[in-house]
């Protein structure tokens, strides 16, 4: 089965600042793979070594693609080969722009079986590109798939809901996004990060898909980190009876 | 506040269903519901506060919702309504992405507050695991958002309302994705979000044995647990349900209790609503002691313990 996994590169949450105009700053920020992206890799990467076939992995957006730890990182995960679409144009790209550009890039690579995606992005977490994804490509496409089984030309998936568990039988070629349950992503070994570097990796712009001059839908307006909530902040230090004595008195009208 | 002309609403369930209606008339002059359901249920939307219904038909036993997007698809490029509101569900948001490519938008999901300003649709949600809200409005005709419980309270069901319904035909599929069998989930749904009290755990806890400490004392006090993302999502020791958070369990209780949790803004954007924070961790440095009511720096195999003594010697009394 030919599987291709995408990904995003998202900042760290944890090095994002507030400044004091409530704005955010990324400029000490490092970049890594989406955390539910690597269920993706992952969920590929089991397919293939169950039933035979290759992954590649695939992304797009700007410049911040070019850090070679991170290539190295999606290869050292085991997909075969890296196909990347930089222009300055998908900075901050919304989710219409993203799938747009995935889906031309796919159809360059060419021969697919089945297309894999996260759960959403771990930084705007708006889990759409699976799902226009599949419909620009104008296949099945379905979300929330945690466990999937190929078996001849269609895979039988389960689809986790709220409360309840689908069983599906989706023909393929396909677009699916993948739960964080399906799987614990590998962690890979100096072997595979060493192996990673003689991988090959394709590297387009926009008008390389032809896609030159394609723009956003949607338009931010601001980006504000939330007010605080005024909070009494009595805090006790130590462990002795005396001290947690204290902190009960203080606590014992919430907690009874 | 000024209104656009046309809103749609489409939802799985009647609860949300009838909060959309209700945001709908707060936002435009004409509300139009998509219903999926019995010819009852359609018109039920009327008095949810619909001005028009599109019945998609009963709901068939061989298709699945997402098999009415085409259906869906047709409308919407036909009537071009300003606004689509649709019910964040996993099932919601993935209609409304194929809804969106195929008119050639964005879905701009989880809205935390829509308004509309100078006769734009601009609506609010959270970015970057909490850590701001981005307000963003659509370009095209048609701004398709996915909304969820609570941003709108429904209006009181009113019988008397008027609304005409609109059999609308089936657009069989292109594409297959056949549900083959239904099973529910194991275990008992957790509702976070309806707690009074919430203990919420997180690394700290040193095993995965541990965390009945936690849960006993949870249980003298009456309170849920939950747990921070690494607990659910890394190690995975508690069930996904249990995670609060971004992309987990908003919560808004009475008392948030939060035992050897760091305070991660991607974990404090689902417990500030909280009306009393309560914090027990060893480092001095956490971030959680900025955003508490009462807290103790000490170890919690020493705190927990020594308040489940004194919570009991307290009941006794």
């Amino acid at each position: 089965m030919n599987i291709i996994t995408c990904y995003k590169i998202v900042p760290e949450e944890q090095d994002i600042v507030v400044l004091p105009d409530r704005s955010l700053s990324f400029a000490r920020a490092e970049w890594k793979i989406g955390q539910y992206d690597l269920n993706a890799i992952e969920a590929g990467m089991q397919i293939v070594e169950a039933a035979g076939g290759k992954v590649s992995a695939l992304s797009v957006g700007d410049k911040q693609l070019e850090n070679s730890k991170l290539k190295k990182g999606v290869l050292s995960r085991g997909p075969e080969d890296l196909y990347l679409v930089m222009d300055e144009q998908l900075e901050n790209s919304d989710t219409f722009l993203t799938a747009q550009v995935l889906t031309a890039a796919i159809r360059k690579i060419g021969e697919f079986d089945l297309v894999i995606c996260g759960e959403g992005s771990s930084d705007l977490y708006a889990q759409q590109v699976g799902a226009q994804l599949g419909e620009m490509l104008n296949i099945p496409t379905i979300n929330g798939i945690s466990k999937i089984t190929p078996e001849g030309n269609k895979i039988i998936a389960e689809r986790t809901l709220g409360n309840e568990i689908e069983v599906l039988e989706i023909s393929l070629p396909a677009v699916v996004s993948v739960t964080t349950d399906i799987n614990l992503p590998r962690i890979p070994s100096m072997k595979n990060i060493l192996a990673a570097g003689k991988k090959p990796i394709i590297e387009w712009d926009l008008s390389a898909v032809g896609l030159q001059g394609v723009t956003k839908q949607t338009e931010v307006i601001s980006t504000l980190a939330p007010e605080n909530v005024e909070r009494k902040k009595v805090i006790f230090e130590g462990e002795s009876e005396e001290v947690i004595q204290k902190l009960f008195e203080s606590i014992r009208k919430e907690l009874l | 506040m000024s209104k656009v002309t046309k809103v749609w609403v489409f939802a799985e369930k009647n609860t949300a269903l009838a909060q959309l209606c209700a945001g709908g008339r707060q936002l435009g002059e004409e509300v139009s519901a998509l219903v999926l359901g019995t010819k009852e249920e359609a018109e039920k939307a009327v008095s949810y506060g619909a001005d028009k219904v599109y019945w998609l038909g009963s709901s068939k036993q061989d298709k699945m919702l997402e098999d009415y997007t085409a259906t869906i698809c047709e409308l919407l490029k036909k009537e071009s309504p300003n606004l689509l509101m649709m019910q964040a569900s996993k099932r919601g948001k993935h209609v409304a992405g194929r809804l969106a490519a195929n008119i050639g938008t964005s879905v701009i999901v989880d809205a935390a507050g829509i308004e509309i300003a100078g006769g734009m649709i601009q609506v609010k949600h959270m970015v970057y695991g909490g850590a701001a809200f981005r307000v963003e409005r659509a370009l095209g005709k048609t701004t398709i958002t996915t909304v969820g419980p609570g941003l709108f309270n429904a209006l009181p069901e009113d019988n008397s309302r008027q609304g005409s319904v609109v059999e609308v035909d089936f657009v069989e599929p292109a594409g297959s994705v056949k549900c083959l069998e239904r099973k529910s989930k194991k275990g008992a749904e957790v509702n976070l979000s309806a707690a009074k009290r919430v203990v919420g755990i997180g690394r700290g806890i040193a095993s995965q044995e541990d965390i009945k400490i936690v849960e006993e004392f949870a249980g003298l006090i009456g309170a849920e647990v939950g747990c921070s993302r690494p607990i659910a999502e890394g190690v995975n020791w508690m069930p996904k349900e249990r995670y609060i958070g971004v992309s987990g369990a908003m919560l808004k209780p009475e008392v948030y209790i939060a035992i050897g949790i760091s305070g991660q803004v991607q974990h404090m954007v689902g417990v500030n609503q909280a009306k009393v924070i309560i914090a027990v961790n060893k480092d001095k440095g956490a971030p959680i002691f900025q955003h508490t009511d009462y807290g103790i720096i000490g170890d919690l195999y020493k705190v927990l313990p020594a308040l489940k003594e004194l919570i009991k010697t307290n009941n006794e009394n």
